[in-house]
């Protein structure tokens, strides 16, 4: 059997801040449809990279490629139209606009009105939109009109991933999805990464959380001082050996 | 279905229903202010403030805070003035003041974005640099004279019955909502002023945005100066210097009521008619002068304690 293309592969990734190295020679291959878990003791340049791949920062060496075709990232924006989404822990939305408001945020909807190339914000639609993306992902909120600060932890992480979904982005980044959420909120945060790979997205979880890692992803990536060292199938490892994996890559690094 | 109940009943329209009660108080109780012509001149007097307040809702808008907007109209009145007094045609004249504004509204745009330099530094030095140059263009004193109809009926003039101001400040009114509201570069500044980051990695060009509302912040000085100029006939280097606390307080005031919490275009204009017929009525009423300038202190502090939380988290974050 060939392996099929990798739809994202970064090659000899580096990401220096003057002198200080976050990321050096990193190659990474994501295949389409798989939940790749990235892990590492804080400092470890998990967050780097992620910026690297999400178009938030421009890597100082390496190249990346889209299914075999090189591309680059300017800005977040570039990263979106090529269907790479990241969802930032607690930068991602406007918590005073609503609901539709943040989904439709940076692409919103407009119709004509009178003459073809006049166009205003089309509301009514962003809003039934905005209801279809969370049905999609089973969460029950009605009032897409609701500021998103009225929302609970793990429906604002709905709301995010349906802006990803606006953008039909195919590599969905998601920055520690679980971390200040309650258990409930964990438990449907879980449920909507699931739903995300039944629906053959790409999903990369950056996340402290080893139970999460274990059961959600297909892979493990383990970084410690700017280099991956670990990069293999979850398949029989357990959350302690996850754990123990970290732990040694800081006594490498040290 | 959205439910509303009346806590947010009373933070949405609260403070604009007791803006109509001082207004149905005077309209009872002030001598003379029910009158017709009262009543015009204070909506003239509303237009002039009402847009000046429109463009610094804009700049707010984007999270900036534009000092400048009082100073930027009186350098374009004196500018507007110059060459009416030197027999210019008026839509020269116009076209110079307009410049005015475009110009140290980009400025104030770029030092904010590409400078870094915080709005409320970046507006104070335009404002002193405008300020420097209206007074040295009229060299202190006044542009005064008998000036074309075709230049002072811009704002004395009527159109179908209507006040040429209220016109114009309808116009802006509309165009700052149509704006806010219904295009995608309004919906990108109000992303841009709730929450910068977002905004950016949402793939929006929030630099963009901040310089578009410092801009506009601009020009509607710019065309409050020229009618300001054309109302009084005259163009004096400090003519539209008391405004700006006016402005601040019709924005503060206009974030208390509607859209509680954000600067929105219609509390804007309701506060700025709501600022003049409490100065006309108090007047009438007998009050000396400077009680104006205590009541207006009372009502930007007043107004930005009323929607404490949410509001303090946007006015103060410069």
């Amino acid at each position: 059997m060939t392996k099929p293309t990798p739809i994202l592969s970064l090659r000899g990734i580096g990401k220096s801040y003057g002198a200080v190295v976050a990321v050096s020679e990193v190659d990474l291959d994501i295949f389409p449809g798989e939940v790749v878990a990235i892990c590492g003791d804080n400092g470890a340049g998990k967050s780097s990279l992620i910026k690297v791949i999400s178009g938030a920062e421009e890597p100082t060496a390496g190249s990346l490629a889209m299914r075999g075709k090189p591309v680059s990232f300017a800005s977040p924006h570039d990263a979106l139209e090529h269907g790479v989404a990241t969802i930032y822990q607690d930068l991602a939305l406007a918590p005073r606009l609503s609901i539709a408001q943040n989904v439709f945020m940076g692409s919103e909807l407009t119709r004509p009105v009178l003459l073809p190339f006049l166009r205003v914000i089309d509301k009514k639609r962003m809003i039934a939109e905005s209801q279809r993306f969370l049905s999609q992902l089973s969460v029950s909120v009605t009032d897409m009109t609701r500021p998103v600060e009225r929302l609970s932890g793990g429906q604002r992480q709905a709301v995010a991933i349906s802006r990803a979904l606006r953008w039909n982005a195919e590599i969905i980044i998601m920055d520690e999805p679980t971390a200040a959420l309650g258990v409930k909120e964990t438990a449907l945060v879980l449920d909507l990464i699931r739903k995300l790979k039944a629906d053959r997205r790409t999903v990369i979880l950056i996340s402290h959380n080893m139970r999460d890692v274990v059961a959600l992803a297909d892979r493990v990536v383990i970084m410690g001082a700017g280099r991956k060292y670990v990069d293999r199938p979850i398949h029989g490892l357990s959350a302690d050996d996850l754990t123990h994996l970290i732990m040694s890559g800081n006594a490498r690094a040290a | 279905m959205r439910r509303i109940n009346p806590r947010e009943l009373i933070g949405r329209y609260g403070t604009a229903f007791a803006g109509l009660l001082l207004i149905a108080f005077f309209l009872i109780f002030a001598k003379n202010f029910a009158s017709p012509t009262n009543i015009v001149n204070v909506l003239k007097d509303t237009s002039f403030l009402a847009i000046l307040a429109l463009g610094f809702t804009l700049a707010f808008t984007v999270a900036e805070l534009d000092l400048s907007v009082a100073e930027i109209a009186s350098l374009a009145a004196v500018v507007c003035g110059w060459l009416v007094q030197l027999q210019y045609p008026p839509a020269v004249a116009v076209a110079a003041a307009l410049a005015v504004g475009i110009v140290l509204g980009t400025l104030n745009g770029y030092g904010v974005t590409v400078l870094r330099i915080p709005s409320l530094i970046m507006t104070l030095g335009t404002a002193a640099i405008a300020k420097g140059f209206a007074f040295m263009i009229t060299q202190g004193v006044a542009f005064v004279g008998r000036w074309p109809v075709g230049f002072t009926g811009l704002a004395r003039g009527y159109t179908f019955g209507i006040p040429n101001l209220v016109l114009w400040m309808s116009a802006a009114t509309l165009f700052a909502y149509g704006l806010v509201k219904w295009t995608r570069t309004g919906a990108h500044m109000v992303a841009t002023g709730e929450a910068d980051e977002a905004a950016r990695l949402a793939g929006i060009a929030t630099a963009r945005m901040k310089r578009i509302g410092l801009l506009l912040a601009g020009v509607f000085a710019s065309i409050m100066a020229v009618l300001l100029a054309a109302n009084l006939s005259s163009a004096a280097p400090n003519m539209a210097g008391d405004y700006l606390l006016y402005a601040i307080a019709a924005v503060l005031l206009g974030m208390t009521m509607f859209d509680p919490g954000k600067p929105n275009v219609p509390g804007t204009v309701f506060a700025a008619l709501v600022l003049k017929v409490l100065g006309n009525g108090l007047v009438l009423l007998g009050a000396p002068y400077y009680v104006q300038d205590i009541v207006l202190g009372a009502i930007i502090i007043g107004s930005v304690a009323f929607s404490a939380s949410a509001m303090k988290k946007a006015a103060f974050k410069v």
